[in-house]
């Protein structure tokens, strides 16, 4: 079995007095696609953002590759953000005055360098090759989860996450995101974390956790995944 | 990249853009206006504040009685290195007389000087100095004295005597007498109420002080004395010693009109040169005050939308961060936007801003003003530091922005 590229141990977040997240153990593998369900409410996008280093935990122990994610400063995880993570969100969060491909090369501008060839490349293999200068507002909803994907992976990251990718897809749209996706990490070999309400997205994974109220209650293997 | 970000951002959002723009450019404008008339403004307050007495005396250095000054040497002081800054002077020769008027008699100071003299000087333009000039204030029944035997009497010596415009008045020193038509009586609220005052060839010839001449005062523009101004010159090196000599201080000008009065020692009368100095300093102050309050507000109204469009922003710095952006990174972006507004703001400013300044000056004091080197710099400063200002509250906000809480699905 590969090293594990996220180690947490009694992770906790709350807020106030709510409690979104039970003290977690958890381990993901490297180049695992692990997914994670629950109900509304039960700390699926709390353990994403805490992963991704978007949100701080309020206690335990958190390691992403070689990086203890309590131990670094804000610039710090803006810094892990950049070169070890792509997100994927519901909403997709593209910058609508930006074309396709500038939303693109805004990743690698805040990574390193901004370099338009390798952007539009990025796009041509999430298959935007033809809307490289629209606009967000100019593009279906599956097409702009292709950006998003396309903004996620520019940076090569290790890790990839998606909070509901495809929650606002339809059924066909969400299955060529999920092929895609499955195409890119057998080319990239990142783990992806994967939240989602479909039972049917889950089973893409190799393994899915299930949280209720902040706690993992349940772990099952997807023969799917595997194959 | 950042170029493409700032220009679709620009074009994106023009009003608000337009907005963070005119308060930056009329800050910079204000601020260009006042800083560019304020020259002006404190040369015509100066000389105005001149009207308000001379204040340089210049008396004979000897101490005890013998001393004179010497008329010839008047027109020197039209000469001298502070010749443009001097706006006035004139001489005096006192005496004590016996005055009368009908059957009313009493012994008085007779004063001689110049009323309004027509002063030629050599290479120099002819200018008017004398009483007139120099003491505009003086609240004056009749006319000036024109000819040489006429006077005119302070108002309570005259009161006293019970003399009036048009009447005679006799005066006699050592026997020797001499006849005056009274041209006019003065009001002053001083001392001048009880003297005579006649023309100065006059009373020399009744003094029997031909040329002589007890003191002169001048009336000279200043600025402000400063502890280097205060310093005692005579234990300066030179170059501290030059650079004292070529500030107008009271003091230097003072020195530089006692080099050509030979024999007089001058002394800057101080209450009037300390209450000007003052005055002028104030007037400095309020006007930079006026400049700052000017960019103040221009740095809230510049904070204030910056703010708003902040707010309309938010999801997308909070996506700039969930990304990978950093500190630097976000304030780079919104920093180099309001400073390429700050600098079309400022150069916009400074245009406005000279005009307004030239036409406040022409319609205000009636001049034309030449715009210094310094304001364009200046304007652009201004720009930028209202922009930098403006822009603290609402970069503070952005790097607050938490993006799981903006951007939370
Ligand atoms: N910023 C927040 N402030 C307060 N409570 C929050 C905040 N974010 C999430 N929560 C609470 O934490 C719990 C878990 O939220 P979340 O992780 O978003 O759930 P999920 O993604 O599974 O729907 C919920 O009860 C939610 O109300
Ligand atoms: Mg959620």
């Amino acid at each position: 079995m590969a090293a594990n590229i996220i180690e947490t141990s009694g992770l906790t977040r709350s807020y106030g007095d709510i409690c979104a997240l039970k003290p977690l153990d958890l381990r993901v593998a490297e180049g695992e696609w692990l997914s994670v369900m629950g109900h509304s409410g039960s700390g699926k996008s709390t353990l994403l953002n805490i992963m991704g280093g978007l949100d701080r935990p309020s206690g335990g122990s958190l390691r992403v590759g070689e990086e203890d994610l309590l131990a670094l400063t804000e610039d710090g995880l803006a810094r892990f953000r950049r070169d070890y993570v792509g997100i994927i969100f519901q909403q997709h969060h593209l910058v609508p005055y930006l074309s396709a491909v500038e939303n693109v090369m805004l990743a690698q501008y805040f990574h390193s360098v901004p370099d338009e060839a390798e952007a539009r490349s990025a796009l041509e293999r999430v298959g935007l090759g033809h809307r490289l200068k629209n606009r967000p507002g100019e593009l279906s909803g599956g097409e702009q989860q292709r950006v998003c994907i396309a903004r996620a992976i520019i940076n090569s990251p290790k890790l990839l996450l998606g909070d509901e990718p495809t929650g606002n897809l339809d059924h066909k749209s969400t299955l060529m995101i999920m092929e895609l996706l499955r195409e890119l990490r057998a080319e990239e070999r990142f783990t992806v974390i994967m939240v989602t309400h479909n039972q049917e997205v889950a089973t893409w994974g190799d393994r899915t956790i299930y949280l209720d109220d902040g706690v993992l209650v349940r772990e099952e293997r997807n023969e799917q995944g595997e194959s | 990249m950042l170029f493409r970000i700032l220009k679709n951002s620009f074009l994106k959002r023009p009003k608000a853009v337009f907005l963070v723009f005119l308060s930056i450019a009329m800050g910079a404008a204000v601020a260009t206006a006042f800083l560019g008339i304020a020259g002006e403004v404190s040369h015509k307050m100066a000389l105005e504040l001149r009207s308000y007495g001379a204040n340089i005396l210049l008396e004979p250095a000897a101490v005890e009685g013998g001393g004179v000054l010497h008329e010839e040497d008047l027109p020197k002081i039209k000469t001298v290195f502070w010749k443009y800054n001097i706006t006035g002077f004139t001489p005096y020769l006192f005496g004590v007389a016996e005055i009368s008027s009908g059957t009313k008699r009493e012994r008085g100071v007779v004063t001689g000087t110049w009323f309004n003299k027509q002063l030629e000087v050599e290479g120099e333009a002819p200018t008017v100095q004398g009483i007139k000039v120099i003491a505009p204030w003086w609240d004056l029944r009749g006319r000036w004295p024109e000819a040489a035997d006429e006077a005119i009497v302070g108002a309570a010596l005259a009161k006293r005597l019970g003399t009036a415009v048009g009447k005679e008045l006799v005066t006699t020193v050592g026997g020797r007498s001499r006849r005056f038509r009274v041209a006019g009586i003065v009001t002053t609220g001083g001392f001048e109420e009880e003297q005579l005052f006649a023309p100065l060839v006059t009373v020399q010839e009744l003094l029997q002080k031909q040329g002589k001449v007890s003191r002169v005062l001048v009336s000279a523009l200043t600025v402000p004395m400063d502890d280097f101004g205060r310093k005692d010159p005579a234990g300066m090196n030179k170059d501290d010693y030059e650079k004292w000599y070529c500030t107008a201080y009271v003091t230097s000008v003072a020195k530089n009109v006692e080099e050509v009065m030979a024999g007089s020692r001058a002394k800057p009368i101080w209450q009037i040169a300390s209450a000007e100095g003052a005055l002028l300093k104030k007037l400095n102050g309020v006007m930079i005050f006026l400049t700052i309050l000017a960019l103040g507000s221009a740095a809230t109204a510049v904070s204030t939308s910056l703010m708003a469009s902040m707010a309309e922003r938010s999801s997308e710095i909070a996506l700039m961060k969930a990304v990978g952006a950093d500190r630097f990174q976000i304030s780079s972006i919104f920093l180099g936007e309001t400073l390429i507004i700050s600098i079309a703001g400022g150069i916009i400013g400074y245009l406005i801003g000279d005009r307004l300044g030239v036409f406040i000056s022409r319609t205000v004091f009636n001049s034309t003003i030449i715009s210094p080197l310094w304001l364009f710099p200046t304007a652009i400063i201004s720009a930028l530091v209202v922009a930098l200002a403006g822009s603290v509250a609402p970069l503070r906000r952005a790097l607050l922005i938490e993006p799981v809480r903006v951007l939370k699905g």
